[in-house]
């Protein structure tokens, strides 16, 4: 495989971090296009994979594939260019227009426009939930737990908390279920 | 000064190792830093997740670094962006070597089994504070329930049903109700 300079991957990951809106799924095609169709420096299956894996990480998935892609392009070297090319547009973007919105954020026609957009926000976090609902809550144990964590959270405990709690218990389920087969 | 910078790299951190499912996960985090710090209002973070998702780039990283500029200027956003892709860094560039293996291993898969709905019920949670304090006023008897601010989320709701899911439309469509709110008042 010919050797990738650090410029190149840091390029495509920037243009990629200037198109990516939104998240989750929509880096599949970005980088598919990106990376296979116009460079040729992975395969479709392997954008494919990366996603998997990035899925099971802690963390932000489309960062984690990066480092994932840039790892596999030039190791470290190319972890690093992945990881500043796709941060560097979102990153200079928001500081522009939250400094933007500092200034003009009292005018009272543009707090209006908040009241409505903030609004909006309850939405945009239901559209996602009901997106994660299908794949996450499958059975009655995981309704249960749902149940459970919401519940927790009511009554103020830590989310971080929470989160350890999740993956201690999910480790206990694996070691029954190996005894009961075992 | 330096004691502020600290405890948002510290913050971050902890974001970027308990955030599983997407940017949306990390709200409840950023909720508490609110709560915990003060660092800015609830209203200011619920600015941020909207404008997270108007502007190019992962919604995770976007409302990290609005929310490291709130706190403390162009360095703070530095800070917080760093300290969320730091054990992201970590983690995944050991991961790496066992690549397949790791996502098909069963123990990750429990996990995640239980992970999934804990998010779920983390986000939700979000949401429903997000409507106690926008609609309800914080007031859970209903009695001073925002009517107007009902009438829109419901109408929302409804819309869901029938329109995509690209969120998009609906920040563009209430930008123009509340803006209308505005010289109607």
């Amino acid at each position: 495989m010919q050797k990738i300079s650090f410029l190149n991957i840091f390029k495509a990951f920037f243009k990629i971090g200037l198109i990516l809106l939104g998240g989750g799924y929509v880096i599949v095609p970005i980088m598919k296009q990106e990376l296979t169709e116009k460079r040729g420096w992975l395969s479709d299956d392997e954008i494919c994979d990366y996603y998997c894996v990035s899925q099971c990480l802690c963390g932000i998935i489309a960062i984690n594939m990066s480092i994932l892609v840039g790892y596999k392009l030039a190791k470290f070297k190319g972890v690093l260019a992945g990881v500043l090319g796709m941060c560097l547009s979102p990153f200079v973007s928001i500081i522009i227009i939250a400094d933007v919105l500092n200034k003009i954020i009292s005018i009272p026609f543009i707090e209006g426009v908040f009241w409505g957009v903030n609004l909006c926000v309850i939405i945009l976090i239901y559209l996602t939930l009901k997106e994660m609902w299908l794949k996450s809550i499958v059975d009655k144990f995981s309704a249960f737990w749902f149940v459970l964590i919401l519940a927790l959270s009511i009554l103020k405990v830590n989310p971080a908390l929470l989160i350890i709690l999740s993956i201690f218990v999910g480790l206990i389920l694996q070691i029954i279920k190996d005894k009961k087969n075992a | 000064m330096l004691e502020q910078y600290f405890s948002l790299f510290f913050e971050f951190v902890k974001v970027g190792l308990f955030t599983f499912g997407g940017g949306y996960a990390s709200l409840p985090f950023l909720y508490q830093m609110s709560e915990g710090y003060g660092w800015f209002s609830v209203d200011e973070l619920t600015q941020m997740i909207a404008i997270s998702g108007l502007t190019p780039g992962p919604i995770g990283l976007n409302m990290a670094t609005f929310a490291g500029f709130k706190t403390a200027g162009l360095f703070g956003s530095i800070i917080s962006s760093f300290a969320l892709i730091l054990p992201m860094i970590i983690i995944a560039s050991q991961v790496f070597r066992l690549y397949k293996k790791f996502s098909e291993n069963k123990f990750v898969k429990t996990i995640l089994y239980v992970l999934r709905p804990t998010s779920c019920a983390l986000i939700c949670f979000v949401a429903l504070k997000l409507f106690y304090g926008l609609v309800l006023n914080n007031d859970i008897s209903f009695a001073h329930v925002n009517f107007r601010a009902l009438a829109l989320v419901l109408f929302l709701f409804v819309l869901t049903f029938k329109f995509s899911r690209n969120p998009l439309i609906y920040i563009a469509f209430c930008a123009v109700i509340g803006a209308a709110s505005y010289f109607l008042k």
